[in-house]
């Protein structure tokens, strides 16, 4: 029988090779073995994406490629995830997330989406070419604690600065963290607009909100 | 308009003739921004093509850019061939849903009639307009989408995106019918005597390996270019993005020119096939042309003729890509002025010293 430090690294594997038609399999025996499923989804399929993130900035893995390592790494969170232990997996907190307006590029918004969902947070997903009030109406309405802004149009960086003064105006700045990334950006754009935090990868975003959010 | 001695059809000739002329030329690549220029809403290209033609000419007018083109959005031909568009008041159309949803429909597709479907049509009469207003002074253009990139649109971004890897074989199929939409028009663009251009995002290193660009877009790129020979024509190629890896795959198919995007380094494409076709690029059209000064153009105008001005086939100043809709005027006139005051035949100790000087003053205007 496999040990657990076996399955693990298949489940990664599973994430890294784009076998994405194997992994439930994987995930199920994982689970039939009796090991924790906090543990697979962080060592096993996080572990993957991150590999695969790497290998995205060294050229070696394309957009194709990722968007095959999300596709596995959502199958074993479906097998995984219920299995959860709650006292373990922190519910972390409500991020709304979107390609602010004047921008339809969403593929680095959802890797985004997908490190943090795996990480615990619950995400609100606004899509791509989201109108500011719509990020406002997130955090008035639907509670969301933090806000992630991504564009890859230097066009639309300002709609980024106008969410953070909407959200001011809101009088609710003091209750969200601010994000963003995407292309064009920089830690320095993200100061000068007033925001609380940039990440260059998807990778880091985890490590940013977590360190913004004190998990 | 007459800040310039010769027309853009005189300047190319002589410099190709190796006589003197009065500078390089140069394409900031307005794009939908001729509305702007020209005063109508962007939505009015989608049914106008006098709109379409008399909005280049004006931009001409107005700037003296080197070179015209009819194009507005990379989805007329996907919407021709079923795909649902977007078409915003005053903003360029935007793909809303692709034509097909699964593999299983392929066999549904049709190659679009350029004369019949969707809005192929007013552009087909915009490039008669064009052709008539523009003959003789300024050279124009026909843009025309790539097949693989077409192919994308046809069927979804995401899932053709994994098809790449999952179902070469259908990326085949898709890309075979898309060909046959690129060449149809092409053939109408020449047969009116407008160049074709190409425009092949999707084949970016930024989004696809080098490997699946040759396996499933290279073919067809170049059945496409190959056609467009036949015609007797050379066209352009512009890939967004980093491209270093596939240069020398597109310069093999014998183009006239590489367009490159502002990530992509001109040096480093001068060297690679400056000695196959003509390199032209790439000054930021982000944050310099749309959010920069007039100084910085100038400065980014320098850099890109500083890597560029010698490169063996000729070269061009040009945006990476088009320009943002509401890029400021002077920005595009800063661009212009830049290559006028080089002049020509280009000395690069002139050059090295505006830049200098350039560079001087941005550094004051930080302190």
């Amino acid at each position: 029988m496999a040990t657990k430090e076996e399955l693990l690294k298949e489940l990664s594997d599973c994430v890294l090779d784009l076998r994405d038609d194997e992994v439930e399999e994987v995930a199920q025996s994982y689970i039939d073995a009796g090991f924790e499923a906090y543990d697979g989804i962080f060592y096993g399929l996080v572990d993957g994406m991150n590999k695969a993130a790497k290998l995205y900035e060294e050229e070696e893995y394309f957009i194709p490629e990722l968007m095959i390592c999300s596709d596995a790494m959502y199958a074993g969170l479906d097998v995984l995830r219920p299995h959860i232990d709650s006292s373990q997996m922190k519910q972390k907190c409500k991020v709304a997330i979107g390609v602010v307006e004047g921008d339809t590029h969403d593929i680095g918004k959802n890797l985004v989406k997908i490190m943090l969902e795996a990480s615990g947070y619950e995400m609100i997903d606004l899509g791509r070419d989201v109108p500011i009030q719509e990020f406002v109406d997130a955090v008035v309405n639907d509670g969301a604690r933090a806000v992630a802004l991504s564009t890859l149009m230097s066009t639309s960086m300002p709609n980024m600065a106008k969410v953070v003064q909407k959200l001011e105006e809101a009088g609710v700045r003091d209750q969200v963290k601010v994000i963003v990334g995407g292309g064009p950006l920089s830690s320095g754009y993200a100061r000068k607009i007033g925001a609380d935090g940039y990440s260059d990868s998807a990778v880091e975003a985890v490590e940013l909100l977590d360190g913004l959010m004190g998990w | 308009m007459s800040r310039d001695e010769l027309t853009p059809v005189q300047r190319a000739a002589a410099i190709a003739k190796g006589e003197g002329a009065d500078r390089m030329p140069c394409n900031p690549n307005i794009a939908n921004g001729v509305a702007r220029v020209y005063g109508c809403k962007i939505s009015e290209f989608n049914t106008d093509p006098i709109a379409i033609a008399k909005a280049q000419m004006a931009t001409y007018e107005r700037f003296g850019n080197d070179s015209l083109r009819v194009f507005t959005d990379l989805f007329t031909w996907p919407e021709a061939m079923g795909a649902k568009v977007v078409c915003p008041d005053d903003d360029t159309v935007d793909l809303l849903e692709p034509a097909i949803t699964d593999v299983s429909q392929i066999g549904k597709l049709r190659p679009a009639d350029p004369l019949k479907d969707g809005r192929l049509p007013v552009h087909v009469e915009a490039m008669k307009y064009l052709k008539e207003y523009s003959d003789g002074i300024v050279g124009c253009s026909a843009g025309v989408v790539g097949p693989f990139t077409l192919a994308f649109f046809l069927i979804g971004i995401d899932k053709m995106l994994k098809m790449c890897r999952k179902d070469p074989e259908s990326v085949h199929k898709l890309c075979r019918i898309a060909l046959e939409t690129c060449k149809n028009y092409a053939a109408v663009a020449m047969e009116i005597g407008l160049t074709p251009t190409i425009s092949e995002p999707m084949s970016s290193c930024t989004v696809v390996s080098p490997k699946v660009f040759r396996e499933l877009s290279l073919p067809y790129l170049k059945e496409l270019v190959d056609f467009i020979h036949e015609g007797g024509y050379n066209p352009v190629i512009h890939i967004c993005g980093q491209t270093n890896k596939i240069w020398k795959d597109c310069a093999d198919l014998g183009i006239a020119g590489w367009s490159i995007d502002n990530v992509a380094s001109i040096e480093e494409c001068k060297k690679t096939v400056g000695d196959q076709c003509k390199i032209m690029g790439n000054v930021d059209p982000g944050p310099i042309m749309f959010g920069g000064t007039p100084l910085d153009v100038r400065i980014g105008t320098l850099q890109s003729l500083k890597a560029g001005w010698d490169s063996p086939k000729g070269f061009m100043v040009m945006s990476g890509c088009s320009l943002p809709v509401d890029s400021p005027f002077e920005n595009i006139d800063a661009m212009m002025d830049t290559v006028r005051e080089v002049g020509y035949p280009v000395s690069i100790d002139r050059i090295d010293a505006m830049l200098e000087e350039a560079l001087y003053q941005k550094q004051k205007e930080e302190e």
